[in-house]
């Protein structure tokens, strides 16, 4: 009997490790499909033809933000402004979507991600911040988002102000707690921050009352707005999303600018914008 | 010497770059310092329960008495076998839902959870090692006049102690590096400090290379001695 129940689990670890290397294989035989397919655009900048060549690329989204970079946790598919923007870099490239390979990432991998060369570039929410220009290369602004504040209903909480030795919950590596200080020092009020590492990790503080008010960008925000909770009307320092790319990649990132301009000129950008409800 | 940094590649640029290393050492250190102070606080205090909740529960899954028998096997098998990580969360998210206003303070939190936790293992540990000591250590006992309790407390447990230290020095490394599950709930820690930090400034690569030299700094003595008490048991 017992040796029974080891030889089916041995044939379940089998069969499992087959199935993964099947998966692989078909995986590299789509990727050489695409290869095939692609025709070579002869005039771009050596920066942006390298990737070109690779014939994929990889770039790192939001998993968890509703009308920027949501996954869907059914099909695995990628969907948002964000990710609209990357298909639109890729077409740009003359690589085809299926060449594009999304990698969740989060406000604490996002930078380590593009700095040890498993991500070409990161479209993620990523605010431009002078500190971070140091270390990443950032394009030009695609979006601009405030700062906002999500309480429960029944907290009593209205605006800042009621906010005085409350907690407020913040992402691990956002700008958020900076942002969030300079207002609630200007307010002579004060505070007190619990950082996480993911944006589910606060919503659960915030539902188990850990935590008085969960803070990022507002666009964040309203995908975790529920019934018994609200967004406040205090909003502040404005955060300029960009596109980000390893230190130093100056050609993706005038060819990444250059695709921005484009968009805003031709009007495919407030096209996109009202495509996901953004403004 | 500064020919032969300039020569490195990667202290030039990148992650572990020297103006990095600058960055952390100017401004970080202060909150890597308090995060170990809190490591170490829910480390010793943790310690301190595993080792009272492994003994109890130890003897207890090694007696013949069938009800706390049971209870044991049942401890044992349910912390043994969830990860500490879910335990901890419930422990800081769900129980304020089940018990209104229920919050324990973190630093509670993670010495209930690393205490518990490896409570579980030590109490193995403990179990081995009264049954290693031959049953007629305590029929001998038993047969002058000892209680049960008192057979153990006086004869099996310390003969058993000698031989269950090393392993149980293990736990203790384990535990000290397990505090570190803390993190996940802002529990003030140095994970959380390096973590806040690296999250702040983006210097994560001198950082974390900081963070685990302190943590590697307070295991290390207690591994030595895990050896010493091994070959000293090997010795006798």
């Amino acid at each position: 009997m017992k040796k029974s129940a080891f030889l089916l689990v041995l044939a379940l670890m089998l069969a499992l490790s087959a199935v993964t290397l099947v998966g692989c294989g078909s995986d590299d035989a789509d990727d050489t499909d695409a290869d095939t397919g692609t025709e070579a655009v002869s005039d771009l900048p050596a920066g942006v033809q390298a990737i070109a060549d690779e014939g994929e690329l990889r770039v790192g989204v939001k998993a968890d933000v509703p009308n920027f970079g949501l996954q869907d946790a059914a099909s695995g598919d990628f969907s948002g402004m964000e990710i609209d923007l990357a298909y639109e870099l890729a077409e740009r490239m003359g690589l085809s979507m299926d060449d594009v390979k999304f990698e969740a990432v989060t406000a604490k991998t996002r930078g380590p991600l593009l700095d040890n060369g498993q991500l070409d570039v990161v479209i993620a929410t990523f605010t431009v911040k002078p500190e971070r220009l140091e270390q990443w290369n950032f394009s030009d602004t695609y979006y601009q988002d405030e700062v906002g504040l999500l309480v429960k209903t029944d907290s009593g909480i209205e605006g800042l102000a009621d906010l005085d030795g409350k907690s407020i919950g913040v992402a691990q590596g956002a700008t958020t707690r900076d942002a969030v200080l300079v207002e609630t020092d200007a307010a002579g009020i004060s505070v007190e921050f619990f950082e996480f590492a993911t944006y589910p990790e606060i919503n659960a503080a915030l539902e188990s009352g850990r935590v008085d008010a969960f803070s990022v960008d507002k666009s964040i925000l309203s995908g975790y707005l529920t019934e018994d909770s609200m967004i406040l009307d205090d909003g502040f320092s404005p955060q300029d999303y960009g596109i980000a790319t390893k230190l130093g990649s100056d050609d993706l990132t005038t060819f990444i600018n250059d695709m921005l301009d484009e968009m805003v000129e031709s009007g495919d950008m407030d096209t996109l914008l009202a495509k996901w409800n953004l403004k | 010497m500064s020919e032969f940094f300039a020569s490195i590649g990667f202290l030039q640029e990148g992650p572990f770059a020297v103006p990095r290393w600058e960055a952390l050492f100017e401004k970080g250190m202060d909150t890597l310092w308090q995060g170990a102070a809190t490591t170490l606080l829910v480390a010793s205090l943790g310690l301190a329960l595993a080792l009272v909740l492994g003994i109890v529960i130890g003897v207890m899954s090694a007696s013949h008495w069938r009800i706390p028998r049971a209870f044991a096997r049942g401890y044992v098998e349910f912390f043994q076998n969830t990860p500490l990580l879910i335990q901890v969360f419930m422990l800081y998210n769900a129980l304020p839902l089940l018990f209104e206003g229920l919050f324990l303070p973190v630093v509670t939190i993670g010495i209930l959870g690393v205490g518990m936790y490896h409570g579980a293992y030590i109490a193995e540990v403990v179990r081995a090692g009264i049954q290693s000591i031959g049953r007629g250590q305590l029929e001998a006992a038993l047969s002058q006049g000892f209680g049960y309790v008192g057979a153990m407390r006086y004869i099996v447990v310390p003969q058993a102690m000698r031989i269950v230290l090393p392993p149980m020095t293990n736990q203790a490394v384990s535990l000290i590096k397990n505090t570190s599950v803390i993190a996940i709930i802002a529990g003030g820690d140095l994970m959380y400090a390096g973590d806040s930090f690296a999250g702040r400034f983006g210097h994560y690569g001198p950082t974390y290379v900081m963070v685990g030299l302190i943590y590697f700094l307070m295991c290390f003595p207690l591994a030595i001695l895990a050896r010493r008490l091994e070959e000293r048991l090997r010795a006798d």
